[in-house]
């Protein structure tokens, strides 16, 4: 049983963000904040849902961008032609988020903006150099997702901000990318996401899961990725899926996977 | 089979349409004509002395009708617990784990509930806690319970093998400890046996603390109205329940009625009495019908399985015969007894194997600790005991050089064969079992590196005591009604049954229904447990039959004028003095005058004849395990699982076939994933995201399941139980599997893929803190 | 419209009828079903969505009815277990799962039964694998789950049968 609470349904994104705030917080597909509050670690007094909001709506490409609204939930992100198209590796990563319920209730943005450190969407995402579109009552702002991400269950969003959608920039060099997770319990123990480009040799590993927030490397080309380096530089956050010492160990051995299927499919 | 018309055949389960219709009901979803909605305050540390309560402010809310505390309990006796009454229903002066129930708030919706329960002030002083069995045998160590208390267990209890039985505490001051029961076994010389061995093999392991999760939480509607008490609970044994609420109100019998719907998943842990208490004194207390739901977080702290660590000694000839075994047990069993005195005698019996042991010494002991309470779940100790001694017997063979089938085919017994002095003697034929689990396992065996297999093998006292009661009402249409006492919990009790009341009056399973499982209504039955049902109701419903049948047969004496014996059965019929023949529907309507009337037929068990000799039957586990160990990750994916059920005869083979592959697969939850972790006052993981039950994913590659029918039992038709019988011995064989595979002995359960991990790479089971 | 509201008037289409009611905003739609419909068929259990027990088709998807507000229910069709069977006649997938011994204890049912409806309505015919895949996220404790992937997977047949 929820505790009480009051429900706002604005339709226009100025009435969302006159209601929102402190105690009045955004609410989408629920997936992450009922079960919090069902749990009594959070009570706020109003959920103002979202889901009404045109502007937060829509998976399209603007310009070199292509653009994900908050509110899109994973299965159709998983599905759209747009993310299988440019970003197949995303689409691989949605599908495989939660259970088939969770794929259809929960929301990208939500998923974002919530910030459990065991989520697939941000590394897949920071792999990409994707960007998160705020606004508030005093304009908008736009800010990588890895800095978005800023802690464990703590998003830079302030209180009287709303999460618009996620843009992941298509214009620079084609993009290869990979995407591999251990998981052996109900959330991911770990995920590694790989972005190369062909082009440059350019590599950029992004660690999630495994640690407070998504730790992101670079390297010149694919066969320069260490993964001892990055097992022994990741911070891991001991728990009932193992230890640090543990979860350092099966970071090396998961990136030396997601290097080798880069290199098996690139082949 | 063309011997039997019904039974034997896997005909089409009624319960299971019910069931997929979403028609079923389900305790959860009854409800009584004006009731309230109950919540529970719980105790929110391990150890503390209550200092106050204060519900002022959760009366004040809205819709709030009563707050009950152990207070409101004083005119009532105030504890449970079917061997020692040692459980308050609302903790007193004190609580003794995190999650005991001190107030129960009642409300008109469910919602007012939940809102004021938030709104209880319980104000507490904090006391030192013994969080594990290791703890609480401590020299000095707190007392979880610093008084004596009745010991409610009855000759059943009393009866069981061991030559120890402690139930009462020491009267004097200071000998108290937190020892809540022992129970020892011992025969032969050991000590003369072990200094003549040619190999002695010394292991200790541990056996997680594990959840049942029965999907259908906990949870009972009571209503207490003028001097009787109307239960509808979740409770596999609903007659035992009854048992205890008289106990609390000073009732008879005949005043506590308790009934079981379909149970939504059992497995044990629904054993005994749970939530039925709670949901009466509420009832009690305001004279209104009161529901009351667990969550699962609340399920689990309600009733979780026994603990244990297990040291094992074996000695050994030169070939490999057991010539002593000796096995120490200690369960942390948490802060009340409930069913664990049981589950510990259980385990001793249970822990050295069906193997030829001529000498042995089995010390068992259960223990209080500040823990969520410990009680039943499906193989009654036998998980625990029998994955110590079967891996430390893997481990002999290694060193004697022999393969894990070949020291089981030297040491197991024979069939009649005892292996327990006094008992009935081993009615199975565990060598034919073996040769087929071992052989399935070879012939799939794939070859690949780190991959393992192992198999297993467990004989459990089965069956319970051996009482038992089932009526058979005869109507004047001819179709027939079974009346039992038995819960159905998807274990197919009503199916089989109807197919024995088919199968020996000769009438058509169309024309049978099974009404269970009500005290007031069905006959006296003692527990749903221990794989008794097939058994021994099925024995009491063949009794019933043939008493409506020689009742028949008086009435169409009667009506023939004729003597009773020259009257003879026929399917659904009887036969006459010169070929007259009548239905049953026509004996009834022409004795009785009228389109009217019944005939019952009673059948009665207890301990004699056939169920004279304990236990009734052997119910034994064989099973083997083949897996794959990735080396980099120590995840363990289990490539082949083998069961040989020797269950007699197979009154619904589909049926016996799901209760294996079920437990199995439970057995390989405890082995592989599953454990309640401690952190503190309070579990880690009491919730669904993080006990990690199997899943459809993990389902083994291959699954053989094998049904052994040598009709040697002494059930209907030369049945045994089913249901246990292929989790016991799960453990052992992925023990041995994955040893195998990865080169060292794992000494605990589950193999999480880091312990995997750290036994290939030969690293203590953690690491020191930083 | 935005003032935040703790009630709501709602209009579901609940297994082909249309039902009115005013909720609270903190209704989940699993009670509103079982409690103010009395459509008792589909259970509730872990209540974190990894258990699958609550399983509804929400606009023919499956979503975890202990997780959804009533609320977001409005205008749109839900269905349960209830509407499977018609006219005394089993749903193709309840003949399976009972042929098939999918079930025990059958609490799980129900949510089995809608996730692999909403399945088989949106990907008729689907393979083994898809079908595994698509159950991960429900919980079965009886059956060790071959039987419920048996009877899945005899129904998928039957549709890629009549498909040809």
């Amino acid at each position: 049983m929820l505790p009480p609470f009051r429900l706002a349904r604005p339709k226009t994104l100025d009435e969302a963000l006159d209601a929102i705030g402190e105690d009045q917080v955004p609410y989408c597909g629920g997936t992450e904040l009922l079960l919090a509050m069902g749990a009594g670690l959070h009570r706020p007094d109003v959920l103002v849902d979202v889901k009404r909001l045109p502007e937060l709506a829509g998976i399209r490409l603007d310009g070199n961008d292509l653009v994900i609204g908050a509110t899109e939930r994973h299965d159709r992100v998983a599905e759209h032609p747009l993310v299988r198209e440019h970003v197949p590796m995303l689409a691989a990563v949605e599908r495989a988020v939660g259970n088939a319920r969770v794929r259809n209730q929960g929301s990208i943005g939500g998923n974002l903006c919530f910030a459990e450190p065991k989520s697939d969407v941000g590394t897949a995402l920071i792999a990409f150099q994707a960007v998160a579109t705020l606004v508030s009552p005093g304009g908008r702002r736009a800010l990588s997702v890895e800095e978005f991400i800023a802690g464990p269950y703590y998003s830079a969003k302030e209180p009287d901000e709303l999460l618009v959608d996620v843009r992941i920039p298509l214009g620079g060099p084609e993009v290869r990318a990979e995407y591999v997770k251990y998981q052996i319990m109900e959330r991911p123990t770990l995920g590694v996401a790989i972005a190369h480009e062909p082009e440059t040799g350019a590599c950029r590993v992004v660690v999630g899961a495994v640690g407070e927030v998504p730790a992101v490397w670079t390297f010149a080309a694919p066969d320069e990725i260490d993964a001892d380096t990055i097992a022994s530089e990741v911070d891991p956050t001991p728990d009932l899926t193992g230890s640090e010492r543990y979860k350092r160990h099966v970071t090396g051995v998961y990136v030396r996977r997601a290097v080798d299927a880069l290199m098996s499919r690139g082949s | 089979m063309t011997e039997f018309s019904t039974v034997g055949t896997s005909v089409r389960r009624r319960d299971l349409v019910e069931k997929v219709t979403g028609s079923a009901e389900y305790t959860v979803d009854v409800t009584m004509p004006g009731m309230l909605h109950a919540k529970v305050v719980r105790s929110d540390r391990a150890h503390a002395r209550i200092l106050s309560i204060d519900a002022t402010e959760a009366l004040a809310a809205p819709d709030v009708v009563a707050v009950v505390t152990a207070a409101d309990l004083e005119p009532l006796f105030p504890r449970f617990g079917h061997i020692i009454a040692d459980h308050f229903i609302l903790a007193p002066d004190k609580v003794r784990y995190f999650g005991e129930p001190v107030a129960i708030v009642l409300a008109e919706t469910l919602g007012a509930a939940s809102d004021a329960m938030r709104l209880v002030r319980v104000e507490y002083e904090d006391l030192p806690s013994v969080m594990t069995a290791a703890a609480a045998l401590a020299e000095g160590a707190p007392l979880v319970h610093e008084q004596a208390y009745d010991a409610t267990g009855d000759d059943s209890f009393k009866s069981l093998t061991g030559k120890k039985h402690t139930m009462e505490f020491p009267e004097a001051e200071g000998a108290r400890t937190n020892v809540a029961h022992e129970v020892d076994l011992e025969w032969g010389d050991v000590d003369a046996a072990r200094a003549g061995a040619h190999l002695v093999v010394e292991s200790t392991v541990h056996y997680p603390m594990l959840y049942a999760y029965g999907m259908e939480p906990y949870n009972a509607v009571a209503s207490y109205v003028d001097g009787a008490l109307s239960v509808v609970s979740s409770a596999q044994h609903p007659y035992m329940v009854r048992d205890d609420l008289a106990r609390i109100f000073d009732l008879p019998l005949s005043r506590v009625r308790v009934s079981t719907p379909y149970i939504g998943g059992g497995y044990g842990s629904k054993s005994y009495t749970k939530v039925e208490p709670l949901a009466s004194v509420a009832s009690w207390m305001v004279g209104r019908p009161v529901k009351l739901v667990l969550s699962v977080e609340e399920a689990i702290y309600t009733t979780r399985v026994d603990t244990a660590d297990i040291h094992v000694r074996s000695s050994f000839d030169a070939e490999g015969h057991i010539l002593a075994r000796e096995i120490d047990i200690v369960m942390d069993s948490g802060a009340y007894a409930d069913n664990s005195p049981l589950v510990l005698a259980k385990c001793v019996n249970r822990s050295f194997g069906p193997y030829r042991v001529p000498n042995l010494r089995v010390r068992g002991r259960s223990l209080y600790t500040n823990t969520a309470p410990a009680s039943s779940y499906r193989g009654f100790g036998a998980p625990q005991g029998n994955f110590a001694a079967e891996t430390n017997l893997d481990q002999a063979a290694e060193q004697l050089g022999l393969d894990g089938a070949e020291i089981r085919r030297r040491n197991l017994v024979r069939h009649g064969e005892a292996i327990l002095p006094g008992k009935r003697g081993i009615d199975a034929d565990l060598l034919a079992d073996l040769e087929i689990a071992a052989s399935s396992l070879e012939r799939d065996r794939k070859d690949t590196p780190y991959y393992g297999m192992g198999v297993s093998c467990s004989a459990s006292d089965a069956g319970a005591y051996p009482i038992s009661t089932a009526q058979v009402r005869i109507q004047f249409d001819g179709s027939v009604i079974v009346f039992s006492g038995s819960t159905e919990m998807g274990q197919g009790s009503q199916s089989l049954l109807s197919q024995v009341a088919a199968e020996e009056l000769g009438v058509d399973l169309g024309v049978v229904s099974v009404v269970q499982s009500d005290t007031s209504v069905t006959p006296y039955e003692r527990t749903t447990g221990a794989s008794r049902t097939s058994t021994l109701v099925g024995l009491a419903l063949q009794r019933a039959c043939a008493d409506a049948r020689t009742r028949i047969r008086d009435m169409a004496a009667e009506i023939w004028s004729c003597t009773p014996d020259e009257v003879i059965d026929l399917p659904g019929a009887v036969q006459g003095p010169e070929g007259a023949k009548l239905a049953y529907g026509e004996v009834v309507r022409k004795w009785f005058g009228g389109t009217a009337g019944e005939v019952t037929g009673i059948g009665l068990l207890r301990r004699e004849g056939v169920t004279q000799e304990m236990p009734p039957f052997w119910e034994t586990g064989m099973v083997g395990v083949a897996v794959e160990v990735d080396p980099e990750t120590g995840v363990v994916t289990v490539d082949q699982l083998v069961t040989v059920a020797d269950i007699g005869f197979a009154i619904n083979p589909q049926a016996v076939e799901g209760q294996d592959l079920g437990a199995a697969t439970q057995g390989l939850g405890g082995a592989l994933y599953e454990e309640l972790v401690y952190d503190g006052p309070q579990l880690a993981n009491a919730n669904m995201v993080d006990y990690r039950v199997p899943r459809v994913t993990d389902m083994p590659r291959k699954i053989d399941l094998v049904l052994a029918e040598r009709r040697d039992g002494i059930g209907p038709y030369g049945a045994k139980g089913a249901g246990e019988g292929q989790l016991n011995p799960i453990g052992g064989a992925v023990a041995a599997a994955v040893a195998r595979a990865v080169g060292r002995w794992p000494n605990r359960l589950p193999l999480t893929p880091e312990r995997v991990w750290r036994l290939l790479n030969d690293l203590e089971d953690s690491d020191p803190p930083a | 419209m935005a003032e935040p509201r703790t009630e709501f008037a709602i209009s579901v289409e609940v297994n082909g009828t249309t039902v009115e009611r005013t909720v609270e905003s903190r209704s989940l739609l699993i009670d509103f079903l079982r409690s103010d419909l009395a459509l008792t068929g589909t259970k509730v259990s872990c209540e974190l969505q990894v258990c699958g027990v609550c399983t509804v088709l929400v606009d023919g998807r499956p979503v975890s009815s202990c997780t959804y507000l009533t609320v977001d229910a409005d205008g749109r069709s839900v269905t349960t277990v209830e509407s499977l069977s018609s006219g005394g006649k089993l749903h193709p997938l309840q003949e399976a799962f009972v042929d098939c011994h999918a079930l025990q204890c059958g609490f799980c049912t129900p949510g089995f039964l809608m996730m692999a409806k909403g399945l088989l309505d949106a990907n008729p015919g689907a393979e083994r694998e898809e079908i595994v895949e698509h159950l991960e996220g429900n919980i079965c404790r009886c059956t060790g789950y071959r039987p419920i992937v048996e009877a899945v997977e005899s129904v998928a047949r039957q549709q890629r049968a009549e498909a040809k």
